[in-house]
């Protein structure tokens, strides 16, 4: 019996189909773009010159604040010094007021030394309001007043009663003394006041220079420590992706902070990237395809010979035989006509679906049919290379979500390294079963060949890497596959032993759930 | 006139089914076999005149049968059946001492032409008509 190939019509909208999923992904990238376009911006240059510019407004905080209190402490100094110099002038008016009082002497010259430190209040009239405030000046000016007046009026009594003291003048004395005392004990009291708000001042500048120092590190280092996290979070992210898309993962970055930044056109230069590599990928791909599809149609070619020699040779006895014939025959022979033009067609259907170009599409696919319809691919190859093939299936597998023509290079890829690890008249097995874990099917291709030395069973999946002669492999069979499988959500396992041959197993994912595959793919995304 | 006995192996059973009608119009006595182990025993049972058998077969290729049926007996016709554009196999089959070769796809008279100038050659020549001296 004559099988049909699993599709139908080999002639689909092919075309339609992969201008529709490249179609998909462009709308896929301008989509990511939008998003990733959409939020507000604020980039790492913005971060590094609010930094500065933190630093720098804090500075000049901390200077002025700095030079308020130096020309606070340059004030308070020259106040001190003013009231030294007016304490200098009391002390010695107040020296002549107590020689005059015990030895006679004049008395004018403390007159003149009053008038001295009222002209140094007068002159600093200013300074001393601006520290003590107008009542202290005031007072100062009144007692200084207050003094003079005492003095003179000492001094009048003398020239009207001459050098003889009258009892009139130990009242006037006394006066003198204590208010004499009073202004100089004033004075001091204010010129120690200020004493301590100087050294306060001076402390204070003292432990802003500290303070200042301590909160410049504080914001330099939590400003370095933000912008530097934000830099390395960053540049390890995309250390991921790029591992993720050498895995064949081509999920388009999308957005995953508030922001947007220099990171951003980055995104879109690895999505630009990622869309390129993957329409070179099918490029690849295809080509390899051909390839293969190459080296299977003289053997194809030659399989059709079959059908159509057993047309010939009916449709010649049936024209030469016609009279003699009975009904019975006529019919035989032409349902053997029709049979094997069935047969002819499928054969050329088989290879033209496997071989022409189309996007990726996904549908619930039956691998035991692809399975056989990748099996019939080869059989010319197999059947000249005297392998034989067994092929066995669990019955009702569930189906698997997938791309037909991708699935069916994979198993191609893995038949025809088999094909060519086996010597003539060995043989391969291929068994599609439900795999060890639940929800896989596993796929098994096992060969009875030369095996995979140990050594290089780690770089057969690398891309180029072949044991074939030039011209024969290019290394990228087991690449590829394996890049179709991830795609699928899938795994390709290897098991080999020198000498004895090689398994080779694919566990894909089947589509009886396929809200958790979505929600997978979800994942992968965010 | 005695009949020419021919073995023809071609694991399509249609080729069998319908040459060996064919091959019997032309006094051929005919045993059709698809299986090349069954064939190659029966070989070795009977000295046929000619076999025909397919070049490209699953376990046993044809190759493997003209070498066997050269080494028993020199005498029988061997003819192979080879697909097209398969020149190289063709002229080792010559090489191994095959008496000729048919390509796929025939019609039914140009088997019976080589299998007429096979019976020449053997002095038992069958009630064909060879018209051209090719
Ligand atoms: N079944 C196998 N048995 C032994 N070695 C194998 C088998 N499958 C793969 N290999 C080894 O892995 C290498 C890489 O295989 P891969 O399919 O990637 O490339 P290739 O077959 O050499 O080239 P291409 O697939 O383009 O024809 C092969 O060259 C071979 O050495
Ligand atoms: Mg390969």
């Amino acid at each position: 019996m004559m099988s049909q190939p699993s599709k139908a019509n080999a002639e689909g909208p092919e075309s339609h189909d992969s201008i529709s999923g490249r179609h998909e992904r462009a709308r896929d990238f301008e989509e990511a773009k939008k998003a990733l376009l959409a939020r507000p911006r604020f980039s790492v240059r913005a971060q590094i010159y609010l930094g500065f510019a933190l630093v720098f407004l804090f500075t000049i905080i901390t200077v002025a604040g700095l030079l308020n209190s130096i020309y606070e402490v340059d004030h308070k100094v020259r106040f001190l010094e003013t009231v030294n110099q007016y304490l200098i002038q009391i002390e010695q008016a107040r020296r002549f007021e107590k020689n005059y009082f015990l030895y006679g002497t004049n008395l004018r010259e403390g007159l003149d030394n009053v008038y001295a430190a009222n002209q140094i209040l007068e002159i600093n009239r200013n300074q001393i309001l601006s520290i003590t405030g107008r009542n202290v000046y005031d007072q100062m000016l009144s007692n200084l007043k207050e003094y003079e007046a005492l003095l003179k009026r000492i001094i009048d009594l003398e020239q009207q009663w001459g050098n003889a003291l009258a009892n009139t003048e130990i009242d006037h004395s006394i006066d003198v003394r204590e208010q004499g005392q009073s202004m100089i004990s004033f004075a001091q009291e204010m010129a120690a006041k200020e004493r301590t708000a100087l050294e306060k001042s001076i402390n204070r500048a003292r432990q802003m220079h500290i303070y200042y120092l301590l909160a410049l590190m504080a914001i330099m280092v939590v400003n370095s420590f933000i912008l530097a996290r934000r830099i390395l979070v960053r540049i390890k992210q995309y250390k991921t992706f790029a591992q993720r898309i050498a895995s064949g993962d081509y999920t388009l970055i999308t957005p995953m902070r508030a922001y947007r930044d220099e990171f951003t056109e980055l995104a879109l230069a690895v999505n630009q990237m990622v869309l390129d590599v993957e329409a070179r990928e099918a490029v690849l791909i295809q080509s390899h395809k051909m390839r293969a599809v190459g080296t299977l149609t003289a053997g194809v070619a030659h399989e059709l010979n079959n059908p159509i020699n057993n047309i010939m040779i009916t449709g010649h006895m049936f024209l030469e035989d016609y009279d003699s014939l009975d009904e019975a025959d006529r019919k035989d022979m032409m349902q053997d006509v029709v049979n094997e033009t069935n047969r002819a067609k499928a054969i050329i259907a088989n290879l033209l679906d496997f071989a022409r170009e189309s996007g990726s599409q996904l549908a619930p696919l039956d691998v035991a049919a692809l399975l056989t319809d990748t099996i019939a691919l080869a059989s010319n190859r197999l059947k000249r290379s005297r392998i034989n093939i067994e092929f066995s299936k669990t019955e009702k597998l569930p189906r698997v979500h997938g791309d037909s023509q991708q699935l069916r290079q994979v198993f191609l890829n893995l038949i025809l390294n088999a094909i060519d690890a086996s010597k003539p008249g060995g043989k391969i097995s291929v068994t599609v079963l439900p795999a060890d874990e639940p929800h896989y099917v596993a796929i098994k291709v096992i060969d009875y060949g030369t095996g995979i030395p140990k050594h290089i069973l780690g770089s057969i999946f690398d891309p180029f890497f072949t044991t074939k002669p030039q011209g024969k492999g290019t290394g990228l069979g087991l690449s590829m596959s394996q890049g179709i499988v991830a795609k699928h959500g899938g795994l390709i396992r290897v098991f080999s032993q020198e000498g004895q041959g090689s398994t080779f197993t694919i566990t894909l994912p089947v589509t009886t759930f396929p809200a958790e595959i979505k929600a997978e793919t979800h994942l992968a995304n965010s | 006139m005695s009949h020419l006995e021919v073995l023809l192996l071609d694991d399509e059973p249609i080729v069998g089914k319908r040459l060996k009608p064919a091959l019997a119009k032309v006094g051929c006595e005919v045993e059709v076999f698809q299986d090349p182990v069954l064939a190659l025993k029966r070989i070795d049972e009977k000295d046929f005149d000619v076999v025909v058998t397919d070049i490209s077969m699953a376990e046993v290729d044809g190759m493997q049968v003209l070498e066997h049926v050269v080494a028993k007996n020199n005498r029988t016709k061997v003819i192979m059946i080879t697909g097209f554009a398969m020149m190289s196999l063709a002229r080792e089959a010559m090489e191994k001492g095959a008496f000729d070769f048919i390509a796929k796809p025939f019609k039914p008279d140009d088997l019976r032409l080589i299998i007429a100038r096979a019976a020449e050659a053997l002095g038992k020549p069958i009630d064909f008509e060879i018209n051209d001296n090719g």
